[in-house]
């Protein structure tokens, strides 16, 4: 069993437990072990933080690294936005001396030091790497196969741009994601524009929400023209975005979709034999059950 | 879609005149925000693939191509108070296709930070401020997830600076360290009262 400090962020554990939830419990029937970091904090949020001060940024970020490195774990995430300050800063920090002395003038007056010893990775990663997991593993760790289902993967942004700061190879059409959800047994959808941002980024979501869900609108638009059961993604933020996203395009543009949006742990989740209700399904802003009805 | 932010007269007359003032280049905004973003806007062409690439550019007057420019002109005002600085989504489209190898989300990122040392800044990036600063969390806990989460086998409250908040003195220290705080106490209460 390989062990990682799990970082929760905010969305996650504070509006889509569920998908924490699953996290633990799809990861574990995988070989890996997620263990709490106690203490951590919003990762900081990379559009807020990032446009006021990023040194604010670095060092915010470098505090929750530090709470890793104290457990001699690398970390383990599951939102793209959490990836851009986690696994970016300790990039950051760890190749750019000037930044690092910086941090750690400010962590000093918390009786902390940046090391640089721990890496970060987003579970999807590990789920889809064949050293760790890989696609193989999860075809075989799958009991209630999301068979008949046609489900639309929504990338989104932080996790693998910009493309050459990462490891993810192409960023205009990547399949991977595909791959994992062709594992669970779904038939995998390609849609137009697929690597368009779900519109929520930059603080843009909190500073002009019609600019925002008008973005989140054309993405709709595309994901109804592919005649989707699900949407699937690996960000809370996004996940938020798209679900009371949805709701939120009902009041301002008239306009319905009730598409069902799950994380990819939620969904796994699901494949591997958990209920709707201990996936916490209910908490969704649109309701899941027409594409739980195809594959319950 | 129609814009709905109308812009300050005056800078709408400003933005109406394509002329260039010498007088209003600031060699030195070009070097901060180049310094601040590690990225080259000095070496943009101004072949538009970033303009092309922005979800922001369809529904808004936003061009990232002309805040590239005015990185490079060192157009410190026109830069810093055009509202549509604020528009990025931080989608990273842009740094993946420029031809010319610049990350021009940063360039708005570092003209961001500089649009903040002039208290320009949205009220809604400093709320986020000021829930860390008391919680740990840009996005807290409530009552409903709480009971949810219980359902769940969860603890109420996650393992973060919620179930230890004897952390969130940690942060407070790093955001105090900035003046942070204070600052976004002050402007929120300067914009809303
Ligand atoms: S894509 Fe690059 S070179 Fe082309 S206009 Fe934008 S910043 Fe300049
Ligand atoms: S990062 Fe910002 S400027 Fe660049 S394409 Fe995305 S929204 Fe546009």
């Amino acid at each position: 069993m390989r062990e990682y400090a799990f970082f929760l962020g905010c969305i996650a554990p504070n509006r889509y437990p569920g998908a924490e939830s699953a996290s633990y419990k799809t990861a574990e029937k995988l070989g890996i072990k997620l263990l709490d970091l106690e203490g951590a904090s919003c990762c900081p949020a990379p559009g807020a933080f990032g446009s006021i001060d990023l040194n604010v940024w670095y060092a915010m970020a470098a505090r929750n690294l530090v709470l890793a490195e104290q457990m001699k774990k690398d970390i383990a995430l599951i939102c793209n936005g959490c990836y851009k300050s986690i696994w970016e800063v300790n990039h950051k920090l760890k190749h750019h001396k000037e930044l690092r002395e910086g941090v750690n003038e400010v962590l000093k007056g918390i009786d902390m030091e940046f090391k640089g010893t721990i890496d970060v990775w987003h579970l999807a990663e590990l789920f889809y790497d064949p050293a760790i997991v890989g696609v193989q593993k999860i075809r075989d760790s799958v009991k209630v196969p999301l068979t008949g289902t046609r489900i639309a993967v929504h990338y989104g942004c932080h996790l693998m741009k910009p493309r050459k700061e990462r490891h993810f190879g192409t960023t205009e059409h990547p399949t991977w994601m595909e791959e994992m959800v062709a594992a669970l047994g779904a038939e995998p959808v390609e849609y137009r524009n697929k690597m368009l941002c779900c519109g929520a980024g930059g603080g843009v979501r909190g500073y002009d929400l019609v600019h925002s869900l008008d973005i989140t609108n054309e993405k709709m638009i595309n994901l109804m023209e592919a005649k989707v059961d699900a949407l699937t993604e690996v960000c809370p933020f996004c996940q938020l975005q798209f679900d009371r996203g949805q709701i939120e395009i009902q009041e301002k543009f008239g306009v319905s979709y009730n598409l069902p949006v799950l994380h990819y742990c939620e969904l796994l989740g699901l494949a591997q034999g958990m209920t709707p209700q201990e996936l916490a399904l209910d908490l969704h802003g649109i309701s899941c059950e027409p594409f739980l009805k195809k594959v319950l | 879609m129609a814009r709905t932010k109308g812009y300050p007269e005056a800078l709408e007359k400003k933005l109406a005149d394509t002329r260039l003032y010498e007088d209003e280049r600031h060699p030195e905004f070009t070097k901060t925000v180049e310094k601040i973003s590690m990225t080259i806007p000095h070496m943009c062409y101004q072949c538009g693939t970033c303009t092309a690439s922005c979800p922001s550019a369809p529904r808004s007057s936003y061009r990232i191509r002309k805040f590239v420019r005015r990185g490079l002109l060192g157009l410190e005002d026109e830069a810093l108070t055009d509202p549509d600085l604020w528009l990025c989504t931080t989608c990273y489209s842009c740094t993946d296709r420029c031809p010319r190898d610049i990350a021009p989300t940063d360039v708005i990122m570092a003209m961001r930070n500089l649009a903040f040392k002039r208290d320009i800044i949205p009220v809604n990036f400093l709320k986020t401020v000021q829930a860390i600063y008391t919680t740990g969390h840009g996005v807290p806990n409530n009552d409903v997830n709480r009971a949810a989460r219980k359902k769940l086998g969860l603890p109420a409250d996650p393992p973060t600076t919620h179930g230890f908040p004897k952390y969130v003195k940690g942060i407070q220290y790093i955001l105090d360290y900035f003046e942070l705080k204070k600052n976004a106490d002050r402007i929120v209460k300067e914009r809303e009262g």
